[in-house]
């Protein structure tokens, strides 16, 4: 829930909402990231009527309003206004009509104004409202920038993580966050990663301490926040479990909802996870322009068996 | 050392699915698994080696299986092949 107070404070630089009335109003919150354009309301039309979201009137509604008879719009905007809204924005920085901030004071109903149009206030406050009411959780793991790709690594605490982010930044990758990695789901399809400001860059090394990426490697070493592209999972080798080797199918992982590529990669002594992790993310790439090994061999190999084929057929049959 | 025959009976032939299980299966025990067909010998914990046999449906494969757990591990694979790697 966010405050109307706040929600202005905040998106006073893009939207410049003017609060023109129902002051009274302006600690009531709103739980909605979709905006209401009032218009059937207006006429006259309930039902359906989404009160608990922002109403925006543009100058369609404004015009229809003006042209009603005094008495009319009177009794119609009574009528909106006992519905506990949000509040009301006027957008284009249209003058309202006296009864419109009358009863907006009258009800403590926020009448707000911006100098945007009517399209570029319901881009800008629905990107607002909608990263607001992401949902977030907070997970275990690093996230590392690597070759654009966001690569979160998973496993269990001291595996490794932190020393794999610092190998990687010491190759020109791009640390995100270590250790407590923000996810936040964003568009549909969409989890952005970060790291809590208080920990913003910092890494653990076991038996050196906490170290400071910035400091030490500077900004091009670092990153405010990334998509999470792909989880990799970093297990230790035991010899028995089974991991992927081909890789003609994609597992996913699920995280707030969202089916994300992810893989297990199995670590011990001698094994260069920091270029496994560097080849992980060009593989991304390669099947981004259309390349996929292991459908490369497959195809080979099909190419193989019907050639071997064709050959004993002729064998078989060659009595010569 | 024990060695034995196999005819390939599945549609696809040894193409990447039965060929991962069949190294699964391979490294499962403690023996060391061969595949030789024409005059070729790969490794069967080779998923790559696997599948350069390209042994297509109809062809025969000859298993080699040498350890402690030879006649286990031999079973499993005949078994896996036989079954047509739970495939059609």
């Amino acid at each position: 829930m966010i405050e109307i107070a706040d929600l202005v404070k905040d998106t006073f630089r893009r939207l410049g909402l003017k609060i023109i009335a129902g002051d009274e109003g302006i600690h009531h919150t709103v739980g909605q990231r979709e905006l209401n354009r009032p218009g059937l309301a207006l006429a006259g039309f309930f039902e359906l009527f989404q009160s608990e979201r922002i109403q925006v009137i543009g100058n369609t509604e404004l015009l229809f309003l003006n042209q009603m008879t005094e008495s009319a719009r009177e009794k119609i905007l009574e009528r909106l206004f006992a519905y506990p809204l949000p509040c009301v924005i006027l957008t284009n920085r249209n003058t309202p009509p006296t009864q419109l901030t009358e009863i907006a004071n009258r009800n403590a109903i926020p009448l707000l104004s911006t100098r945007l149009d009517t399209t570029e206030l319901t881009f800008h406050l629905s990107h607002y409202l909608t990263d607001r009411f992401s949902p977030s959780e907070s997970v275990h793991g690093t996230l590392v920038d690597v070759y654009g790709t966001g690569l979160l690594f998973t496993g269990r605490a001291g595996i490794g993580k932190s020393e794999i982010a610092l190998d990687l930044v010491e190759r020109g990758h791009r640390l995100v966050a270590d250790d407590i990695v923000v996810i936040t789901r964003k568009a549909p399809g969409i989890l952005l990663g970060s790291g809590p400001e208080m920990l913003r860059h910092l890494l653990e090394i076991r038996g050196v301490g906490v170290i400071d990426i910035r400091q030490i490697f500077g900004v091009r070493a670092i990153r405010l926040q990334k998509r999470i592209e792909t989880v990799v999972e970093l297990t230790e080798w035991d010899g028995k479990e089974e991991y992927e080797r081909i890789g003609l199918e994609t597992v996913y992982k699920k995280i707030l909802g969202i089916e994300i590529p992810s893989l297990r990669l199995p670590i011990y002594a001698g094994k260069n996870v920091t270029v496994i992790a560097e080849t992980i993310a060009l593989t991304l790439h390669l099947k981004v322009y259309g390349h996929n090994a292991a459908e490369e061999l497959m195809n080979r190999q099909a190419v193989a068996m019907k050639q071997k084929r064709i050959i004993s057929d002729y064998l078989r049959w060659d009595n010569e | 050392m024990i060695s034995s025959e196999v005819t390939i009976t599945n549609r696809l032939g040894l193409h990447a699915r039965p060929a991962s299980k069949l190294v699964q299966t391979a490294a499962s025990g403690n023996s060391e698994v061969f595949l030789i067909r024409d005059n070729q010998r790969v490794n069967c914990r080779s998923i790559l080696g696997v599948m350069l046999l390209a042994a297509e449906y109809g062809s025969t494969v000859r298993i080699e299986v040498a350890g402690p757990d030879e006649q286990d591990v031999m079973k499993r694979l005949i078994e896996l092949v036989v079954n047509k790697f739970g495939e059609e």
